[in-house]
């Protein structure tokens, strides 16, 4: 963890950020108060509208770190192929392992595709204009390819009995020590202790 | 043994079959080519014989398949593996996208099947080895160049342990290093006793290899016969199929009055 928290405070920042500006902004200027900070127009800025964005915007970093923090931590593929391990359908662990590969693929095959319409004239560097003019005409063969190999990977995984009922005995499986396995159960009873708290009263809700 | 016979077959949609009365057999073993015009029917050969048509995509099959004397009709897919498998020309869509490394991607077939993982390592091995690419182990798949790519394909297939191996023009995509490379593994695939049947425009690279040659023309085998023979056949040109190099050399040395092999020597 202590290697990502820079990388892990950029992500959250960029996955908070446009939707805290959106959600700051009603909240701040629409929220029903009595104190008025800034009248903007027809737009009161209240303290009460503040307070409640404020807590919004906690709960969306939380969401955000929450998100970053798995994603920068946890091997995709490792997780998927342990949940299989663990009894999820190896069908449906494929096409999750799939998925995550998916997006990498196809900016690679844009990457090529690019370079082809480059070559043929397209103009895809310069302003931002061009740049969007650039990317029009790789939409559609970039997902059009995709679709095509869709059908041609499909048959070829067929051919590699993958279709076939049952289980599967995994090469790969991920090292679970049993501090891991502690601090998991750990947070899991926290987990419930926080429901349990809140649930009972003894943790005040926040308005 | 596979045996394709009387097969006549139609694409889900299509109003008319493009495959007519197809009639032939791959014994244990041997090395059989394909070779017709684009459009002619050999990758629908490729289909029908691999089971895939109708199994997988649909469509109609009239006619048999068997292999080793069973009917394959109604069999799913995964029950044909260990029986006949087909590559096909893309390397890149023949890689399931999941594997880290070329091991795992050519482990993928056994696990899918089942096995133990003692045996899923035995056959991962082997089929690299038969290949000669165990040097390619650890390289991510998707980073291989055009010839490694379908070479790791083909190991895929083999570690399945087919009997037989149908290949729909398995260097189409590749250049002349890649086609080289490719063409070398069919030669060690068969000294392993494996039955190729392989679809190719590429004359050059069944010339030497096929026992014999199918010549395809409108959805229908219009030739069949020892390799040299075949593909030393006039009509080649009418079928829209290029004969391989040496016969192309021998026509115009006696084109010019010229004995080849003197002129040769």
């Amino acid at each position: 963890m202590a290697g990502v928290l820079r990388r892990l405070a950029r992500i959250s920042f960029l996955l908070t950020l446009p939707v805290g500006i959106s959600v700051v902004l009603v909240s701040v200027f629409t929220r029903a108060g009595t104190t008025v900070l800034l009248t903007v127009g027809p737009f009161d800025a209240t303290a009460e509208g503040v307070n409640f964005a404020g807590q919004i915007l906690v709960r969306l970093i939380a969401i955000s770190l929450a998100i970053g923090l798995f994603g920068l931590t946890t091997d995709p593929r490792s997780f998927v192929f342990d949940l299989e391990r663990r009894g999820l359908s190896p069908r449906f662990a494929f096409v999750a392992a799939a998925t995550l590969e998916a997006v990498p693929a196809m900016v690679v095959r844009a990457g090529v595709i690019q370079s082809a319409q480059r070559a043929r004239g397209l103009d895809t560097e310069g302003s931002i204009a061009a740049r969007l003019r650039g990317v029009m005409p790789l939409v559609g063969p970039v997902i059009l390819s995709s679709l095509t190999e869709v059908e041609e990977r499909t048959l070829a995984l067929e051919v590699r009995a993958f279709g076939r009922p049952g289980e599967r005995h995994l090469l790969w499986f991920s090292p679970d020590s049993s501090g891991q396995r502690a601090i998991r159960w750990a947070m899991v009873l926290a987990f419930l202790a926080l429901v349990a708290t809140r649930a009972t009263g003894t943790f005040p809700a926040l308005p | 043994m596979l045996e394709l016979r009387g097969a006549s077959y139609r694409y889900a949609g299509y109003a008319k079959d493009v495959l007519h009365d197809v009639t032939f057999t791959l014994a244990d073993g041997e090395i059989v080519g394909l070779v017709g015009a684009n459009e002619s029917g050999k990758s629908t050969i490729c289909l029908v014989a691999s089971g895939l048509a109708p199994a997988s995509i649909g469509g109609a099959l009239t006619g048999t398949l068997t292999v080793d004397g069973e009917p394959m009709a109604g069999r799913a897919t995964h029950e044909l593996a260990s029986r006949v498998v087909v590559g096909f020309q893309n390397p890149t869509t023949q890689l399931s996208g999941v594997a880290a490394t070329v091991f795992e991607e050519v482990a993928l077939g056994p696990m899918n099947l089942g096995l133990p993982v003692a045996e899923t390592l035995a056959r991962t091995r082997e089929a690299l080895a038969t290949l000669r690419i165990e040097h390619l182990a650890e390289r991510a798949p998707m980073k291989l160049s055009g010839g490694q790519g379908q070479l790791v394909a083909i190991a895929s297939l083999l570690a399945m342990r087919p009997r037989h191996i149908v290949l729909d023009e398995p260097t189409a995509q590749l250049d002349p290093e890649g086609t080289r490379l490719v063409g070398e593994a069919l030669r060690v695939l068969a000294a392993t006793g494996t039955a190729l049947l392989v679809a190719e425009h590429k004359t050059d690279l069944l010339d030497g290899l096929c026992d014999r040659v199918l010549v395809v023309d409108g959805g229908r085998i219009v030739a069949e016969g020892p390799a040299a023979t075949v593909l030393a056949d006039e009509r080649l040109l009418d079928w829209g199929v290029e004969p391989p190099a040496r016969v192309r050399l021998d026509r115009a040395l006696r084109a010019r009055g010229f004995e080849p092999s003197a002129a040769l020597s």
